[in-house]
């Protein structure tokens, strides 16, 4: 007789159905990011598979090793395609901290065409596990937001995992991405990450998250040493300091 | 004794698929994986099967084998008969309407190419069938007419045997392309090389191959031009029989190549092909692939971009940051090398655990040149104070190389950039300096 009883909150009405107060549950695929507090932030537990992650740094300050290695070392066995890295990557760290050497391939395209063409074409590789692409912040060429739609369309279609990496400036401006968010080091501590949600499939996030995000071996060496070394003649008699 | 015969039937524009260069030649090595026996008369592929009917299960199976499931390369009007002649007279006398299965002696005159010098006469003569002109007497018909009208007829009524010279499948591909205009830019060049390509789809196919290397060739308008010739060279990391892998890496090479005059003639040959084995397919929806190969996409890229900006790395045991990794173009790898590099891999390792202890304490990000850093107050700069938090990390190799490297690595923090990695060489080059200079070489991103 009870057959038909309306369903007791509004969440049981059915699983599509999203409010706008929860973080999204969309039946995606997602990456776990190997930090639980971001996790936790994150619609679905994780990096989106098959969405467009946008990282916006500073002028200057690059994080996104610490804050994408974690997903990356454990997101299969296929390739990590670099497309445009500022700088050489360093393969003896990535390898310690758990990214297989086969995987990487660094694509050194120059201009912002280059890139983003190069980009698609490994989003379209079946092989491929992930895609980390460095957009220039060149007055001349300032990426499009069709341009960035192209890529999220090519990322969902292969279901790849997408990290793009832009300055801060683009803060402002409207993006197709599914997750945006500013990364920064932490004033305080070195061996921290301030996060900033810009955009999530959620509610919005105003605080910032400050992750404990390094290598272990490198915070165990910084608590180790705890104050800053000033002088470099002390580092070098360090037994000595130790020792008074 | 069991003849079919072959003719191409017009290619209609509108079929996606580019049209063949040579249509009769891409029908006989299609052909050939029926049977030896395959010759071209005139316009007209005619093959013998009764050799190879036991092969496939008996000829209603073999036709349907030939009919059916593999589509022939091109379209085709057939015929079949005991001879050769009989099997052409029929697709001769189907194409002006007549049924395709007349008997042998009610065929008309017009279906036997010996008979078509001697057309008008005979049809004066009342002779207007096969059988009609085999009731004439043989002596007065060798006299009036020569021995290779009757000797068609025997052979047509297999009083004779048919010899033809037999088409083989050529070892290498090789195959020219006139030009219906000049062409006078580059990429327009692909039209015709699609139509080559197409070709050499066939031919792959009817060997088994894959092709690892081929060469476009073409021919320049010599009253335009002193040179004569250019060429392109395709590669492949795989054997592939994926003619739109090549095709877009052909449209991406030639992109770039300029003519000094118009071209009149093409040529594509393969230099070095290679078995190929049939890919295994999944039972299972789900297991299909989505998306192109990895050497495909790379390929890809490298052609476009240059061969020097898709790179793969290789670490090396050694001590000096920057000669810890060397990137280098990708290659593809196949399984067995994959293994041996493993295997070498894994004997790097063990060897030089020693040396990769420390690993975690390098940046993730190298500068591809050391940077000179500012020095004020006695403290290095960038992006302001450096504060050194841990180190310094010694490093002396070298030696044997000319330049020895000797310098204190230190991790340090800076304030608007976070941590990096700085080292401090231990010889100061100038007497000047009262310093040793500090240079920026990592990033701990």
């Amino acid at each position: 007789m009870t057959a038909l009883a309306r369903p007791s909150s509004l969440s049981d009405i059915h699983a599509d159905v999203w409010q706008a107060h929860a973080l999204a549950t969309v039946p995606v695929r997602v990456q776990t990011t190997g930090n639980a507090a971001l996790d936790a932030q994150l619609p679905g537990g994780g990096w989106p598979v098959g969405g467009m992650t946008e990282v916006l740094q500073t002028d200057g300050a690059h994080c996104e090793w610490r804050l994408l290695l974690p997903a990356l070392a454990r997101c299969g066995q296929g390739p990590v395609v670099l497309v445009g890295a500022p700088f050489v990557p360093f393969a003896p760290a990535l390898v310690a901290q758990g990214l297989a050497v086969q995987r990487l391939l660094w694509m050194a395209a120059q201009t912002l065409a280059q890139r983003l063409w190069a980009a698609e074409q490994a989003l379209r590789c079946a092989e491929v596990d992930a895609v980390l692409a460095w957009l220039p912040a060149g007055r001349a060429d300032t990426v499009r937001t069709d341009q960035l739609r192209r890529l999220q369309m090519a990322a969902s279609e292969y279901s790849k995992l997408l990290f793009v990496m832009r300055p801060a400036a683009a803060r402002a401006d409207a993006s197709p991405a599914v997750l945006r968010l500013q990364v920064g080091v932490d004033a305080q501590r070195a061996d921290a990450l301030e996060v900033q949600l810009l955009k999530r499939r959620g509610p919005p996030s105003d605080q910032p998250l400050t992750l404990q995000a390094c290598s272990a071996q490198l915070s165990m060496l910084l608590a180790v040493h705890g104050q800053p070394l000033v002088r470099p003649r002390d580092a070098l008699d360090r037994p000595a300091a130790r020792a008074a | 004794m069991h003849w079919i015969a072959l003719q191409p039937a017009p290619h209609d524009g509108a079929a996606d698929a580019p049209a063949l260069t040579d249509v009769h030649a891409a029908l006989a090595w299609w052909a050939l994986q029926f049977t030896p026996l395959v010759a071209r008369v005139q316009d007209v592929l005619v093959l013998e099967v009764s050799g190879s009917e036991r092969l496939f299960g008996g000829r209603a199976a073999l036709l349907a084998q030939l009919f059916k499931p593999n589509r022939p390369v091109a379209p085709v009007y057939s015929a079949q008969g005991a001879t050769s002649l009989i099997a052409i007279g029929r697709l001769r006398a189907a194409a002006t309407g007549r049924p395709v299965d007349l008997a042998p002696d009610a065929l008309p005159l017009q279906a036997l190419d010996s008979a078509q010098p001697h057309l008008p006469t005979l049809l004066r003569l009342g002779c207007r069938s096969w059988g009609q002109l085999r009731a004439l007497p043989r002596g007065g018909l060798v006299r009036r007419f020569g021995a290779g009208l009757v000797d068609a007829l025997d052979r047509a009524y297999g009083l004779q045997p048919e010899v033809y010279p037999w088409i083989t499948l050529p070892d290498v591909f090789d195959a020219p392309l006139e030009l219906q205009a000049r062409v006078e830019s580059a990429p327009a060049l692909l039209f015709g090389a699609r139509r080559l390509l197409a070709q050499l789809l066939v031919w792959l196919r009817a060997r088994q191959r894959g092709v690892l290397m081929l060469e476009l060739l073409w021919e320049l308008d010599a009253a335009r031009s002193a040179e004569q010739q250019g060429r392109l060279e395709l590669r492949t990391a795989q054997a592939t029989q994926d003619m739109q892998h090549l095709q877009r890496l052909l449209g991406e090479q030639l992109a770039r190549v300029t003519l000094p005059a118009p071209v009149l003639y093409l040529r594509l040959r393969t230099l070095q092909t290679q078995p190929l084995g049939g890919e295994s397919h999944s039972l299972l929806p789900d297991d299909l692939r989505h998306g192109d190969s990895l050497h495909q996409m790379a390929e890809r890229v490298a052609a476009r971009l240059g061969a020097t900006q898709v790179l793969c790395v290789q670490t090396r045991a050694d001590h000096r940051p920057e000669q810890m990794q060397c990137w280098q173009p990708w290659v593809a790898f196949d399984g067995k090398v994959d293994a041996i590099k493993k295997r070498a891999n894994e004997a790097v390792q063990t060897g030089g655990e020693g040396l990769n202890a420390h690993t975690s304490l390098y940046p993730s990000w190298l500068l591809p040149v050391p940077q000179r850093l500012a020095v004020r107050r006695g403290q290095p700069q960038h992006h302001g104070d450096l504060a050194l938090l841990a180190g310094p990390q010694r490093v002396e190799a070298g030696w044997l190389d000319g330049v020895a490297a000797l310098r204190d690595y230190y991790v340090a923090h800076s304030a608007g950039v976070g941590l990096v990695w700085i080292y401090r060489e231990r010889l100061t080059p100038n007497p000047g300096e009262d310093h040793a200079p500090w240079y920026l070489h990592g990033l701990f991103a």
